[in-house]
């Protein structure tokens, strides 16, 4: 581990971003210096101050709390929705990758209609559905994000498919689920890594952009996308209310990308071989 | 009685045939040389044999292996051949092993496969079969991953593998073109010996006609998809048939020449 560290910056960086992340999310639980939810007349749009650290909205709620608290449901939903795509995106990926050439093309084209369905559409159609929700949220982000990854995934599987060394194993007999457990899976290992991380961030994004529609988690409970969304009527008057979510939102991405280069860094077995 | 018999195995894709309705037989414990330049389809036949055509190849003729028709054989009964009756070494020894498996998983794979060995009753034969190649500190070297070995240790290995379950036909694919000169001469003499040692019978596949001439009896010539000549290397050497075999046997002699004469040019 100390090893995979050594000189890789992004993968320090992402690192440090991502624990700073889920050090708002533990810190949620013990304590906060108000109640993200208290609304104070006498405190609208406070400035900087050491009661308001961060300041407050126009309710006069602290703003520093609802950061604090707003990392749940962010964290929770980037979360549920990574697993969501990966399990599904890596599944179907895998499946079209291994099937026989005539059963390839009409799955691959289902995947590519799939991708271009714009996900705030989907997300709009089940919230039309279902109501707007964290779980209606999570499941159209989900979904939309596991046609990328099965794209990515069947890609990356095919070229390792037709490796000199998926042939070496035919010719030694084994089978096409031996294959995918020995050699494809551990071969893929990197790439899936890389994918989470960016399905996190896209996650992360889209989490915002719904709560920002009113399609994600509904008020009141913190959330960064909405209190970006709703800092947007003061932004003349306060544009530090939107400047906090905005920066912890960059955070969480940036991180969770930083995290993806460097562990491509760390699995290329081209720096790999440079070792003795 | 044959251990394999080629009869006139076609394969073609979409109109362009690659082979062209070639046949030869193989006895237990033969040996023959296939030679071609590339695209003559000498790969694509030791391929046939194992099973192992891209999808989009069609096949016709026949091909007998220990009795049984494999031409329409199913892939999964065909893998049952595979690694166990029938071994197959490559051309490129880094590419044809897994980059992030260990040597000693994957020498121990056929045993797993088709012995139902547990890891590590695979891992002690691996062992076994690393001494066998004559690799040097065998224990090392089952922990190492393949970037860590050298070309001629990647092709003992290779070699390790095709070998693991004792098969009764080694097919060698060019196993020597991507080795450094002296390093050829000595995969080549362990081919030679493990064979012998193994009675297995090998189709030893190359562009290399001296390469070839030290390894079989028989030399079967091929050319845009044929047979062209099938003949014992002593024949082929005096008197050869075909004009590709007469031009592939002086090109063989200049070098020859050339050799003997200390590298002065002519």
């Amino acid at each position: 581990m100390r090893k995979m560290l050594k000189g890789n910056i992004s993968l320090i960086a992402g690192l440090s971003m991502i624990s700073f992340t889920f050090f708002l999310l533990i810190l949620s639980y013990i304590w906060t210096p108000f109640d993200p939810l208290e609304v104070d007349p006498k405190a609208s749009f406070a400035g900087l101050s050491a009661t308001h650290v961060l300041g407050a909205d126009n309710f006069g709620r602290d703003i520093l709390s609802q950061i604090i608290v707003g990392s749940r449901v962010t964290l929770l939903v980037a979360a549920l929705s990574v697993t969501i795509a990966m399990s599904l995106g890596v599944s179907i990926g895998l499946t079209i990758a291994v099937a026989k050439r005539t059963y390839q093309s009409p799955m691959i084209y289902a995947v590519n209609i799939a991708l271009a369905f714009p996900a705030a559409l989907l997300a709009i159609i089940l919230a039309a559905v279902y109501g707007a929700s964290t779980v209606t949220a999570v499941s159209a982000i989900g979904i939309a994000t596991s046609a990328a990854v099965a794209q990515v995934t069947r890609r990356t599987a095919a070229g390792i498919l037709a490796s000199d060394f998926v042939l070496a194993a035919h010719a030694s007999g084994s089978g096409t689920w031996w294959i995918v457990r020995k050699h494809l899976l551990p071969n893929l290992r990197a790439s899936l890594l890389i994918q989470a991380s960016a399905a996190v961030s896209i996650s992360v994004l889209a989490e915002s952009s719904l709560s920002y529609l009113g399609l994600g988690t509904p008020p009141p409970a913190p959330s960064w996308g909405r209190m970006l969304a709703s800092s947007q009527q003061y932004l003349f008057v306060n544009p530090l209310l939107a400047i906090w979510p905005g920066i912890v939102i960059v955070i969480v991405v940036l991180g969770f990308n930083l995290f993806g280069d460097g562990v491509r860094e760390a699995f290329d077995p081209t720096l790999r071989r440079s070792e003795p | 009685m044959s251990l394999l018999v080629v009869d006139n195995l076609t394969i073609s894709f979409g109109h362009k045939a690659v082979v062209d309705g070639i046949s030869f037989a193989l006895t237990a414990g033969e040996r023959i040389g296939v030679i071609g330049e590339s695209g003559s389809g000498k790969s694509m036949t030791s391929l046939a044999i194992m099973g192992l055509l891209p999808e989009t190849a069609t096949v016709s003729g026949s091909i007998t292996f220990e009795g049984k028709e494999l031409i329409g054989l199913s892939d999964k009964e065909h893998s049952k051949l595979r690694g166990d009756r029938m071994g197959m070494v490559f051309q490129e020894p880094l590419t044809a092993l897994n980059p992030l498996m260990r040597i000693g998983k994957q020498i121990a794979g056929p045993l797993m496969i088709h012995r139902g060995a547990s890891l590590k009753d695979g891992l002690v034969k691996a062992l076994e079969l690393c001494e066998k190649v004559g690799l040097p500190d065998p224990e090392r070297i089952l922990r190492a991953y393949p970037h860590q070995l050298s070309g001629g240790q990647r092709q003992r290995i290779g070699l390790a593998i095709a070998l693991a379950c004792e098969p009764a036909l080694l097919i060698a694919d060019e196993p020597t073109t991507a080795l450094d000169v002296t390093v050829q001469r000595e995969v080549l003499n362990l081919i030679n010996s493990l064979v012998t040692l193994e009675k297995s019978s090998l189709i030893f596949v190359t562009h290399d006609l001296p390469v070839v001439s030290v390894m079989t009896e028989n030399i079967a010539v091929m050319q845009l998809g044929k047979i062209v000549e099938n003949a014992s290397v002593a024949a082929l050497f005096q008197s050869p048939q075909h004009e590709y075999s007469k031009r592939l046997i002086s090109a063989a002699r200049l070098a020859e020449d050339a050799f003997s004469q200390g590298g002065e040019k002519p």
